[in-house]
């Protein structure tokens, strides 16, 4: 885990943004008004104004030239701020979810060096289908995190390292392959329960389509049961 | 007559394999595989006995199936050799693709930084 330095840590900020032109300028304006943080938009090919209105706002855009996905445009910006030698980084999502306010709650484990990955939970947000279908991903995957798909979280440099990796750029999703890769590492990962506005705008990538749905859960549900760790169990909650 | 035909489409698929290495449509890593594959058919086609031994050692009724059964593992295993090469390719065209988005948005960022000052 990364000790406090001398220095104070480097964070920066990663949004992985689709066509999220009516919430992504609001995002990105209500986050630097409190922090004073980088913050990195990676457009994942989107066909509406997301770049321009995110750079008005005064993020920096990084512009993928095809479609790779939330966690391969979440990868781009972590990878973006390693290159620069960061040391902590924050995801979160550009619909507008997550709550800047809640971001010291998820910072502070991180920088006391109690936690690896610290990541926004609120179950009570969700349905009860997601919720099964949370329980089914537990189960074949062997977690033991409240929300395993939520995209508000903040990496140590431990982390990200790992995340940077050629390995994990196969993942489609940033939910159980990644923190099964984060298990792997012997990495200690906390739940810190947040409170989640509405979606502003746009949609779930995954949840508008049964047969979108259908596929990601059989690939979620084969890749926990391929990558589940044997004998122990990934812990921690705040 | 199935070992016949096979020995002749062996020797087809042979000729072919040899003519698109040397037009440049086949990369000659893929091209050894094919070409083995074709000239084992052909063999197996030519010396039917070989089969029909091989079937009677392992029980096999009707001979030609081993012939096929033969075939068919080979195939699935190249199949599956070819999606693993196809996701080794994707990771790499993955990454070309943030690392280029890395290099675009770094550059815009200077292109401002260098705006910014030269104004002021």
């Amino acid at each position: 885990m990364t000790a406090l330095a001398s220095l104070p840590p480097k964070v920066g900020v990663v949004i992985p943004a689709l066509n999220e032109a009516d919430a992504i300028g609001q995002v990105v304006s209500s986050l630097r008004s409190k922090y004073d943080y980088p913050i990195v938009v990676v457009d994942d090919c989107s066909e509406d104004e997301t770049s321009q209105i995110a750079l008005q706002a005064g993020a920096q855009v990084l512009p993928l030239a095809a479609r790779l996905g939330a966690w391969g445009a979440t990868q781009t910006g972590i990878r973006y701020f390693l290159q620069q030698n960061f040391d902590v980084v924050v995801t979160l999502d550009a619909d507008g979810q997550h709550e800047p306010e809640s971001l010291p709650a998820l910072l502070e484990p991180i920088l006391n060096g109690n936690a690896d990955v610290t990541i926004g939970t609120c179950p009570g947000r969700v349905s009860r289908l997601r919720l099964l279908a949370w329980m089914m991903m537990k189960t074949t995957s062997g977690l033991r995190m409240e929300d395993i798909t939520s995209g508000f979280r903040v990496y140590n440099r431990q982390a990200l390292d790992e995340l940077a990796d050629p390995r994990a750029t196969l993942f489609d999703y940033q939910d159980v392959g990644v923190l099964l890769c984060l298990q792997a590492a012997d990495l200690k990962l906390l739940d810190v329960p947040v409170q989640m506005q509405e979606r502003c705008g746009g949609g779930s990538r995954i949840f508008h389509s049964w047969l979108v749905v259908g596929r990601y859960m059989l690939q979620t549900l084969i890749l926990g049961l391929a990558k589940r760790r044997l004998g122990t169990r990934m812990e921690g909650k705040v | 007559m199935i070992l016949w035909i096979n020995a002749a489409i062996g020797l087809l698929v042979a000729t072919t394999i040899l003519l698109l290495i040397r037009r440049d449509k086949l990369h000659i890593r893929h091209g050894v595989f094919w070409l083995f594959v074709a000239v084992a058919f052909a063999g197996l086609g030519f010396a039917p006995p070989v089969v029909d031994w091989l079937a009677k050692i392992l029980g096999v009724g009707y001979p030609p199936i081993l012939a096929m059964l033969a075939t068919i593992t080979v195939l699935v295993i190249k199949i599956l050799l070819m999606d693993i090469d196809q996701a080794r390719q994707e990771v790499q065209l993955q990454r070309l693709i943030q690392r280029v988005a890395i290099l675009e948005g770094s550059l815009q960022q200077r292109i401002k930084s260098d705006d910014e000052a030269s104004k002021s």
